[in-house]
């Protein structure tokens, strides 16, 4: 019934409104932060600091208002992938990994199957870890509209364009990118269902389905692409009808301002992750 | 002043012609002529989108051809484009609007005046922070005006702004560029909407990169038969003085909108009124205007089983997220076998989620129901590629219905699934494309990519065809063609409806565009069915119908005003004919 849905799986990048403290911070704010605990997340790989981390992100993520259901909901499509990688990990991985803060300890063998307190750790860490970065992702896009974290990308950039970086050219590829993704995406729905109408089957089964998937989006992609294409093209005319010649010479209509909840946050975000890097060796287990 | 598109090529495009046409500060210019006359090439000459290749173009002095002064040309002449969502930069509604100001460099407080301001004129201030692609074809277009008004342009050309959108976008856009002229910006409109043409104060009528007529829009509509040899339309309005004046020479030939033939109308009646009514029946009959009233579906022959019924249907975009959109609130409706049904609404009103329902792409939920030839689409064993066999569904934009590279092996897309054989493949191809009016051996093998829009609509509907269904949605599969290509397509369908009993459901933001076609309408506003019955019945509440966004022909809305003056009016009009049939009774009793 939910076939052509294409948006209702992609819950990361979906800006949800809202009033919470977090929605309000300025998006520079947001980014650095973001930037900080997701360094904190990538060099823990204890329990504890995990543990420290979830707890962390799941505050923010209250604080936030984001319904949690929904933000677990994007891990969906992604499980089945998850739960071969972490049974490879669990199995193949125990001679590679020397568990933090224990001596190896063989817990399970059967024949060339070798499971240690490693791989089990090394598991529970990398889902933890993958649950942290989910929330840390989500609680960036969810509370920030796009427009405002192309504007905090550009003016977090603008310093290193005085070194021949075109910060707002790459700012403007990314609105103009952001702007037609939804326009893409109900165009690729419009596409599937004018196939499905003349018979096509988009709901595939059987064992060829591979196959049949990469012939399918073949038909999908030229059409979406020639639309693309045609898009773009209109684009170009209307802005070089609205004098667009370069950002040289322009001036800017939002003008991105830190306030106090701005400093408090950022600086909370830069103390807490340089603490977690620092602490990164020195937790119990 | 000439153009040619790829003059060194070797099938350079003659596109203009010779065109000689002066613009004065504060004009409202329309430009008219159908698809493929130069008008659009024209508009863009205007601000120096493009350049003559011969000739000159002198825009407030300044030549086109000097590059120098381009940008100096491009902010006195800014420019509305067709498709709403192509032109839209940025990703919030205000930020949009300061794009160009932004790009001539104004300070930034300024910048926030001028975007006030601009969205002021369109009326769009309160969705100021919203995302384009959340808003309605009109409020968009409104927001591209905004967007080219905030650099304070001398000129606005519009480049067929108002053909995608529903008429209640079209009034407000109209509004708009009305309120904008009166300020004293110039304005050059094209299109192919007639009443909007009477707008201005001059009408353009262009024809093969010509301008072939020039004037008023008093004196270029009042030449009927000319209008009618280029094959374009007069407004309705027009259209009925015109011919009251063949049947009676003292009633004004030259009237353009709807208020100005209701005075006519009153005026005659006040004086004649107390005058002895002599052979007034005998006249009317006289004019012996054919029945237009659709007699197409045998009421007799019709089984008691509905084809498609719909019953109940309840319908939320991405259910179960925080983005959850309702689009159906309890839809009930049933097409019969042989029947010609329109379905109207304006944009949003959830007529599009309502015949996606009836092939089987949406699947109802509980309590809904949705019976198509018996089968209940509830039951998750039916065969959808069965039911969408049977029901076709064609959808707006040819472009995306079209995804291989040779018109035939498009067409074969859908034969080819249902898995027959290769001659019967080939048979049914040709059938289609003859069915709507493409050759087979001429266009088989042309690139789908190379097809002009009006073939491109054939093709997409020859693809659904195809597959020879019982029943053929066209959902608004018509909207943004030039009233010719319309005309031609739909009449192939009603063709195709009487030889084969083709029954046919016509989805429209426009009452205008299925008037004279459909049995029965229902009309949609905010997920429900709000009134339904014979189009006479549906036209007969003029007001709630422009409650829910919807407008009624101007030959019907003649009749309301003569009724609202006291005048009685027997039969209310749809068409033209019936207008010169009533208002004559009218002026003769």
């Amino acid at each position: 019934m939910e076939d052509f849905e294409l948006l209702r799986y992609v819950t990361i990048g979906q800006y949800l409104p809202g009033e919470s403290i977090v929605h309000r911070l300025d998006p520079r704010t947001k980014i650095s932060v973001f930037l900080f605990l997701t360094l904190a997340v990538t060099f823990n790989r204890s329990y504890t600091g995990n543990a420290i981390m979830l707890a962390v992100t799941l505050g923010l993520v209250l604080l936030s208002g984001i319904s949690l259901r929904y933000i677990v909901s994007g891990i969906k499509p992604a499980l089945p992938f998850i739960m071969i990688l972490s049974i490879l990990q669990l199995l193949f991985y125990s001679e590679a990994y020397a568990p933090y803060g224990m001596t190896t300890q063989t817990l399970f063998q059967w024949g060339w199957i070798h499971v240690t307190n490693g791989s089990v750790q090394l598991v529970v860490v990398s889902l933890l870890r993958f649950v942290e970065l989910l929330f840390l992702t989500s609680l960036l896009t969810n509370t920030t509209t796009l427009a405002d974290l192309t504007h905090g990308i550009e003016a977090m950039l603008r310093p290193f364009s005085r070194v021949g970086l075109p910060a707002h050219e790459l700012s403007l590829v990314a609105t103009v990118a952001l702007r037609f993704l939804p326009l893409l995406a109900e165009q690729l729905e419009i596409i599937m269902k004018a196939q499905a109408s003349r018979g096509a089957d988009i709901a595939l089964r059987g064992r060829l389905r591979f196959v049949a998937t990469a012939r399918q989006a073949a038909v999908l992609i030229v059409p979406l692409f020639v639309d693309a294409f045609r898009r773009a093209e209109d684009l170009i005319l209307a802005m070089q009808a609205r004098c667009y010649v370069g950002g040289r010479g322009r001036t800017s209509y939002v003008r991105l301002r830190f306030a106090r909840l701005d400093y408090i946050a950022y600086a909370a975000g830069l103390l807490f992750a340089a603490a977690m890097l620092v602490c990164r060796n020195r937790f119990p287990f | 002043m000439h153009f040619t598109y790829n003059p060194q090529s070797t099938s350079p495009i003659h596109a203009l012609k010779g065109i000689d046409l002066d613009i004065y500060s504060g004009d409202y210019l329309a430009i008219i002529g159908h698809n493929g006359c130069g008008k659009s090439t024209l508009a863009k000459q205007c601000n120096a989108l493009l350049r003559p290749t011969e000739g000159n173009v002198w825009v407030k002095g300044l030549n086109s051809r000097d590059m120098a002064d381009t940008l100096a040309i491009r902010s006195a002449v800014g420019m509305v484009f067709q498709v709403p969502d192509n032109q839209i930069v940025a990703t919030i509604v205000e930020e949009d609007v300061a794009f160009g100001p932004e790009n001539l460099g104004v300070p930034e407080d300024e910048l926030h005046e001028r975007v006030e301001w601009a969205l002021g004129v369109v009326s769009m201030q309160e969705h100021r922070h919203r995302q384009p692609h959340r808003l309605s074809a009109g409020q968009k277009q409104r927001v591209a005006i905004a967007g080219v008004m905030a650099m304070k342009p001398e000129v606005l050309v519009l480049d067929e702004a108002t053909s995608m959108l529903d008429p209640e976008g079209r009034r407000d856009v109209l509004a708009a560029v009305r309120a904008l002229n009166k300020e004293g910006v110039t304005v050059v409109a094209i299109t192919h909407y007639m009443p909007e043409a009477v707008e201005g104060n001059r009408v353009v009528v262009m024809e093969e990169g010509r301008i072939v007529m020039e004037g008023t829009p008093r004196e270029t509509f009042a030449r009927v038969e000319e209008l009618r040899a280029l094959q374009l339309d007069v407004p309705q309005a027009t259209e009925l003085a015109y011919q009251l004046n063949h049947l009676d020479d003292t009633f004004p030939p030259d009237l353009l909108r709807v208020d100005e033939v209701v005075d006519a109308v009153q005026r005659r009646v006040a004086l004649r009124r107390g005058a002895p009514a002599t052979e007034a029946e005998s006249q009317a009959d006289k004019i012996g205007m054919a029945d237009e009233e659709p007699n197409r579906g045998e009421p007799g022959a019709r089984p008691d089983e509905p084809f498609i019924q719909v019953t109940d249907l309840h319908h939320s975009y991405l259910s179960g997220t925080p983005l959850a959109v309702t689009a159906l609130r309890g839809v009930s409706l049933e097409i019969h076998r042989g029947e010609v049904v329109g379905i109207i609404g304006r944009t949003g009103s959830g007529k599009s989620t309502v015949v996606q329902h009836m092939n089987g792409l949406l699947r109802p939920r509980e309590p809904g129901k949705v019976l198509v030839d018996g089968q209940d689409l509830t039951d998750p064993s039916v065969d959808v590629r069965r039911i969408r066999q049977k029901v076709g569904l064609a959808f707006q934009y040819p472009e995306q219905q079209l995804f291989e590279r040779l018109v035939g092996d498009d067409i074969a897309f859908g034969p080819k699934k249902l898995g027959l054989a290769r001659p019967e493949r080939i048979e049914r191809v040709r059938w289609a494309m003859e069915m709507v009016g493409l050759d087979f051996e001429a266009f088989k093998d042309r690139y789908t990519s190379s097809l002009s829009g009006g073939e491109m609509r054939k093709a997409a509907l020859a693809g659904v065809l195809a597959l020879q269904p019982e029943a053929l949605i066209l959902d608004e599969s018509t909207s943004g063609l030039d009233p010719r290509s319309r005309k031609e397509l739909l009449d192939r369908l009603l063709a195709l409806h009487r030889q084969q009993g083709l029954t046919l459901v016509l989805v429209s933001a426009s009452m205008e565009e299925v008037a004279g076609l459909v049995d029965r309408v229902y009309v949609m506003d905010e997920g429900r069915v709000v009134m339904s019955g014979t189009v006479r019945e549906v036209f007969a509440q003029a007001d709630r119908l422009r409650q829910v966004g919807l407008g009624v022909p101007q030959v019907t809305e003649v009749a309301y005003a003569l009724i609202e003056q006291g005048i009685a009016v027997e039969d209310i009009p749809l068409t033209v004919a019936e207008g010169v049939e009533t208002v004559w009774r009218i002026l003769s009793s």
